[in-house]
């Protein structure tokens, strides 16, 4: 059902629809503080159970004059919440609150089936009960022999260590025995818009040729690009964005001077943000700002050599008409272009 | 229709979606969402509505042309909602009954890792309580293997005839519970990595053994109380040991023996099937708990506790054979979830 990209802690799901989606792998670094709360939280159930028991105990003990006549029931109901407590804590929370317990809710991550579904009662029986196993190699040495030196009774949990290193869905050995996984499911994400506010970036967008189309590859590129761009610098901007839009340039017959970055921007601009309505029908009034007077169309010797088959940008036949303060010449080499097949 | 139209056509779509996996995710129900305006399945539908919607979305994320952080944000979107439709199921205790009387039996009557783990725990138990027993040829072997102090501890506590007040009891019982399961448990738990689970099995059966032993010379004073004592609840806890470790050894045998899985299918074939078994430990584990806390300390006669220990031992038998015979050999034929598996593997 599942199957893994790699080199990524992402894993693809199929659901019951068909639909395949990624969940994000939990690793150690979130695994273990959710583990640590864990163990916190169980004995605050543990005293959360116990103390109004005892209280109760009490006052029934006063209550009916009697020394101590229900001590031996607290006390065993102690022990029993106490079992039950610390072996099913895990047990009892995965499948009540949805492959969730206390600590993996605070660190946001899940317990899920390898193959999408929710987690069912055996497996998280399984998946908390072989804890013990992942807790291995100290803690087991420390519960096998007596009169070792306190050191080593700290489970230094090697062995889960080791297993998550060593599958794909980074899975202890309880995981693998159990076939569950454990995703992050975070609760809060913004939806990614970018915004454009560069003034120059549709002004220069008007000059691309309006059926330019941007190939898939293409468009994640620019994508990512602009997502990152604002942890470099501009220097280093430039650096990267030459390689990927020096031909480019040539093909929309741009001049090669302008800024790699700043053409970056502009095709990332036309190809998820501008909308249709502004280049069909009102491009007279897209105010050219600080371009105003320059063409970054650079002149006719030079398009000539573009070639159309290594560039990701397609082509189509049309082309839009140029803005009014632009050379007729160009025009016509633009035209000129509009013949080929 | 460009991008960023397209977006922000399907945001708030997308937002009230996640407004409906928040109060899902906090109540359960989506009465609380949206200012109240969908509840019970009014609210289901729309909810499934949505998430249908997302889930298009995100299967023609390719096709808009979607920037990748907002496919990253669908991905998310959709798996949250996804967890939420499709929720863990409540541990059903009916279907426990099933696995316990059902599956179990026969599980354990035809599991070769049953009998492996039977051979050696109760051949190491008489093995070490011949050798505890006979003094003369095997000079200090109970002290070595029990030691001294163990020893001294349990002649001195079964000095007194057997007699003890309600309250002890109940304690006691809880104690065992808590205690011997708890050490079943563990013993299950590092089944998986075996030699752990053999050792346990093996010093528990020599330890046991050599106390067994030593309370058996007659020179010991207070051996005929501790017979009394441990003759009830013996058969249950004892079997309850070998079962946890045979349930142990069903996980670990996955690891080296695949029969034709992959590794990690066949340990989670075998862990499937180990449950059952390590379910029946933990219930006899339970019952010799409650023999062990109200008849084993009670003065009552011994015929009656030789009688418990004989109907005991007949119930397991009962469960265990008649119980679990069948036609076909299960380890062919697994039942429930397990089938599941080996369909998909």
């Amino acid at each position: 059902m599942t199957s893994i990209r790699a080199l990524d802690t992402t894993i693809e799901v199929i659901t019951p629809e068909n639909i395949s989606f990624d969940y994000q792998l939990a690793g150690p670094f979130r695994r273990l503080p959710a583990y640590l709360i864990d163990i916190v939280s169980r004995w605050c159930l543990i005293v959360l159970f116990v103390l109004p028991l005892y209280l109760s105990s009490l006052f029934f003990d006063i209550f009916t004059m009697r020394n101590l006549v229900t001590l031996p029931f607290f006390v065993a109901v102690t022990l029993l919440v106490y079992f039950v407590i610390s072996w099913f804590y895990g047990t009892l929370m995965e499948t009540y609150f949805n492959g969730r317990t206390i600590g993996k809710w605070i660190t946001g991550i899940r317990v899920i089936e390898v193959d999408g579904r929710p987690i069912t009662g055996r497996s998280a029986l399984l998946r908390n009960l072989l804890r013990i196993a992942d807790l291995a190699p100290m803690y087991a040495i420390s519960n096998v022999a007596e009169g070792v030196p306190p050191i080593y009774m700290i489970p230094t949990g090697m062995v889960g260590l080791g297993t998550m290193m060593l599958t794909r869905r980074m899975q202890r050995l309880g995981d693998l025995a159990a076939g569950t996984m454990v995703v992050i499911d975070e609760k809060r994400w913004r939806i990614p818009v970018e915004t454009v506010d560069d003034p120059r970036v549709p002004a220069l967008a008007t000059y691309l040729p309006a059926d330019l189309r941007i190939s898939r590859s293409m468009a994640r590129t620019l994508a990512v690009y602009v997502d990152r761009r604002g942890a470099m610098a501009p220097t280093r901007r430039r650096e990267i964005a030459r390689h990927l839009i020096d031909p480019i340039l040539e093909k929309v017959g741009f001049r090669p001077e302008i800024d790699p970055d700043l053409m970056m921007y502009t095709l990332y601009y036309h190809a998820f943000l501008r909308t249709e309505v502004a280049v069909s029908d009102t491009q007279d009034q897209v105010d050219l700002g600080v371009l105003r007077g320059h063409s970054p169309l650079r002149t006719s010797s030079v398009v000539c050599k573009h070639d159309n088959d290594a560039m990701p940008v397609e082509r189509s036949s049309h082309v839009k008409s140029e803005p009014s303060d632009i050379d007729p010449a160009k025009s016509l080499q633009v035209k000129s272009r509009e013949e080929r097949p | 229709m460009r991008i960023a139209k397209r977006m922000k056509d399907r945001q708030p779509q997308w937002e009230e979606l996640e407004r409906l996996c928040d109060a899902m995710e906090l109540r359960g129900k989506t009465d609380k969402a949206l200012g109240g305006s969908y509840s019970g399945a009014e609210g289901i539908q729309r909810f499934a509505s949505l998430y249908r919607s997302a889930c298009a979305d995100l299967a023609l994320a390719d096709a808009y042309q979607l920037p990748p952080a907002t496919v990253a944000y669908l991905h998310r979107l959709v798996a949250r909602a996804h967890n939420q439709l499709y929720r863990a199921n409540r541990v059903d205790f009916r279907s426990w009954i099933d696995v316990l009387f059902v599956e179990a039996p026969k599980r354990i009557f035809a599991d070769p890792c049953v009998r492996v783990s039977a051979i050696v725990f109760f051949g190491l138990f008489c093995l070490s309580m011949y050798l505890a027993f006979h003094e003369q040829q095997f000079p200090g072997y109970a002290e070595a293997m029990a030691g001294q102090s163990a020893l001294e501890q349990a002649e001195d506590s079964f000095e007194q005839p057997l007699n003890a007040s309600l309250g002890h009891y109940i304690v006691m019982s809880g104690f065992y519970i808590q205690h011997n399961t708890g050490i079943g448990l563990r013993c299950f738990a590092w089944g998986i990595l075996i030699i752990p689970c053999l050792y346990v099995l093996a010093s528990n059966a020599i330890q046991l053994g050599a106390v067994f032993g030593y309370m058996a010379r007659s020179e010991t004073a207070s051996g005929d109380h501790f017979f009394q004592f441990v003759t009830a609840h013996g058969p249950f806890e004892l079997t309850a040991i070998a079962l946890s470790a045979a349930a142990g050894l069903r996980l670990g045998i996955g690891l080296f023996y695949t029969s034709g899985l992959s590794r990690i299918d066949s340990v989670r074939v075998n862990a499937s099937r180990a449950v059952p078994i390590m379910g029946a430990s933990a219930m006899l584990f339970v019952l010799a708990a409650f023999t062990e806390g109200f008849l084993s300390p009670s003065p009552a006669p011994y015929v009656f506790k030789a009688f418990w220990a004989i109907l005991s031992s007949g119930l397991i038998s009962f469960y265990f054979v008649i119980l679990g015979f069948h036609d076909q050999p299960t380890s062919d034929v697994p039942s429930g979830k397990a089938k599941e598996d080996w369909d998909a593997a």
